[in-house]
């Protein structure tokens, strides 16, 4: 064989590999697929980040999987709320889950988006090191604490805890860091704490070098961090596909409170095939008390909203008064109020 | 086009300006075409930038980007050139110490991040660290080849003066390499440049890069991803074209064939 036509084959084979490397590695199939159906029979692309707050996301998609109808939608995991934000702008998701503030703010910057229901209530804590130098509250002037983002509802809890102890705004230092990365900057001591959704309260409690300082619901009774937006072609093209995806959320959070059993299997399959953490943190997370996260009733409630808006005000990231129906659809809710929790049970491979 | 040619004074302005020109209206009409709601157009961006200056960040951030790089890169020349300039000297030494060096070299700064976190916690110190560690390698570099490129004559006619060792390194060698290092040097800042905008987009709470991701953060606000985009790009430009003028000293100048 001539150099010529070893050089050449070599090329071809090479190509041919990396080709089958890159198509088994990199390429998510059901997406190409489902961008290859006509648009009226896409499904839709739901956004999440692997946080219990979303929990209801990745066990809807698995449970419908068992079901008749088939899954739902197609679901996408990101790493932090800036990505989320971005793919949701330029429609390369239809819904996500985010936190309220952040739904708040994209809305009143023009962004057509609507928030149809909420992800969970309670289930974020502020964590400190479990041997540095905050105890209280109080302790923590001067202090530096991560937040997931300046829209959060983590950072507006903070300021609702500062502001019972007297704190001023400027005296505890806010940095925005995406929720997998605290855990890890409060073992390497970056951060003096943090004010996250679970499950990294937890992981840094199992781990051994974090305590919380307080729970959410004894600083905001009836909290709510991440909600579920969708885009407003989405909702004016196909209602009834956000009334599916809105209802299997429902039925999802249903069966998540239906007792210790549905909470253990989530954790497992959850923690297996969507969030990629350990499934023994996730137990302790759902199941540490019970009622550590709930995920129900999760209809929008305007007295929430407002109050959330309101301390957005205060808090200096939003600057107009936007009012509840501007950026809330409350039909896909109320149409979920009659729905039941999904019927399955773990290891019988069928589901209604 | 003659490769040979000179250009006017005046269209060394004008013809730059042009192309410039050019770029912010295809930018423009690009927008205007894709009916993109998402990226800016240049006038968004101008006016995204003057919202920055009235709310005097702009200025604080580009002034703490520049003292990170002045401190990091400082050190990496304060320590490098001596280095460099004893490896070069004894090639014994450099023989022995090489390997590591190029095994250091490659790793992009950026992987050292989580290091730099866990040594020096969150802040300057570890943006600093990030920079020195990009500008170190390339100035050693350069000064161990300037010094192994000096011609042997040039020793030799030294010693024949009857200059002592020493004296031999600093008022022979480190003249005869000076263009050489001088090279290095440059790389090294852009190095720099380029890693300062990395190293605050993680560790610290000023400067260019943070202002990037401060910009993202705050919601649908990529008129000021960009006109920081743009800032960092410009500065870059000022510094490089200022560590040029170096090159025009008398005693750097002949390196270049001037």
């Amino acid at each position: 064989m001539s150099r010529k036509k070893k050089v050449l084959l070599f090329g071809i084979g090479w190509v041919a590999l990396i080709s089958v490397l890159h198509g088994y590695l990199n390429v998510n199939w059901a997406a190409v697929l489902n961008d290859s159906l006509a648009p009226a029979r896409r499904k839709i692309t739901v956004a999440y980040i692997p946080v219990t707050c979303q929990l209801t996301c990745p066990v809807t998609d698995y449970i419908s999987k068992f079901s008749d109808s088939g899954e739902i939608f197609l679901p996408r995991m990101f790493q932090g709320f800036p990505e989320i934000k971005e793919a949701l702008i330029s429609n390369k998701v239809q819904a996500a889950f985010i936190v309220a503030p952040l739904a708040i703010a994209l809305v009143a910057q023009g962004v057509p988006i609507k928030v149809v229901y909420l992800g969970h209530r309670y289930g974020s804590a502020v964590v400190v090191r479990k041997d540095g130098p905050v105890s209280t509250i109080a302790d923590l002037r001067g202090r530096t604490i991560a937040i997931p983002s300046r829209f959060s509802d983590e950072r507006l809890l903070v300021f609702r805890a500062m502001k019972i102890w007297g704190i001023k705004p400027g005296e505890v230092k806010m940095v925005e860091m995406a929720p997998p990365d605290v855990s890890g900057a409060l073992a390497a001591g970056a951060i003096d704490g943090f004010s996250m959704g679970e499950p990294f309260p937890s992981q840094a409690e199992m781990a051994g070098y974090g305590k919380v300082l307080f729970q959410a619901r004894e600083y905001w009774p009836d909290y709510m961090s991440c909600i579920l937006v969708v885009r407003q072609d989405l909702i004016d093209s196909r209602p009834d596909i956000v009334q599916l995806l809105v209802d299997g959320i429902a039925r999802s959070g249903l069966w998540l409170d239906r007792g210790k059993p549905h909470r253990e299997a989530a954790a497992d399959f959850v923690g297996r095939y969507y969030f990629h953490q350990e499934p023994a943190l996730l137990r302790w997370a759902l199941t540490n008390p019970m009622d550590r996260v709930v995920y129900s009733p999760l209809a929008p409630r305007k007295g929430d909203f407002d109050m959330v808006r309101d301390l957005m005000i205060e808090t200096g990231v939003l600057n107009k008064k936007i009012e509840f129906t501007e950026y809330t659809d409350t039909r896909f809710s109320d149409g979920a109020a009659i729905q039941a929790p999904w019927r399955y049970e773990a290891g019988i491979a069928r589901a209604r | 086009m003659n490769p040979l040619a000179e250009p006017n004074k005046w269209e060394r302005l004008l013809w730059p300006m042009l192309a410039s020109a050019l770029l912010l209206v295809l930018w423009h009409y690009a927008v205007l075409w894709s009916g993109t709601k998402v990226l800016p157009s240049p006038l968004q961006v101008e006016r995204g930038m003057l919202e920055l200056l009235y709310k005097n960040v702009l200025w604080q951030d580009i002034g703490s980007s520049l003292r990170r790089v002045a401190i990091g890169f400082g050190a990496a020349t304060a320590l490098g050139i001596p280095l460099g300039l004893i490896l070069g000297w004894y090639p014994a030494a450099n023989q022995i110490v090489n390997p590591v060096m190029q095994i250091l070299r490659p790793i992009s700064p950026i992987a050292w991040i989580p290091v730099a976190i866990i040594l020096f916690g969150v802040g300057d110190n570890a943006a600093v660290f990030l920079i020195f560690l990009g500008a170190f390698f390339p100035i050693v570099v350069a000064c161990v080849n300037g010094v192994s490129n000096v011609p042997l004559f040039y020793r030799r006619a030294g010693r024949n003066f009857g200059l002592m060792p020493a004296q031999l390194l600093t008022r022979v060698v480190f003249p005869a390499a000076l263009p050489q290092i001088i090279i290095g040097l440059r790389m090294a800042l852009g190095i720099a440049w380029l890693v300062v905008v990395a190293a605050e987009m993680v560790a610290v709470d000023s400067g260019l890069g943070y202002l990037v991701i401060d910009a993202r953060n705050s919601g649908k606000r990529y008129d000021l991803v960009v006109a920081a985009m743009i800032t960092i790009g410009v500065v870059g430009l000022a510094l490089d074209s200022g560590f040029r003028r170096l090159e025009a000293i008398k005693s750097i100048r002949w390196g270049f064939g001037k």
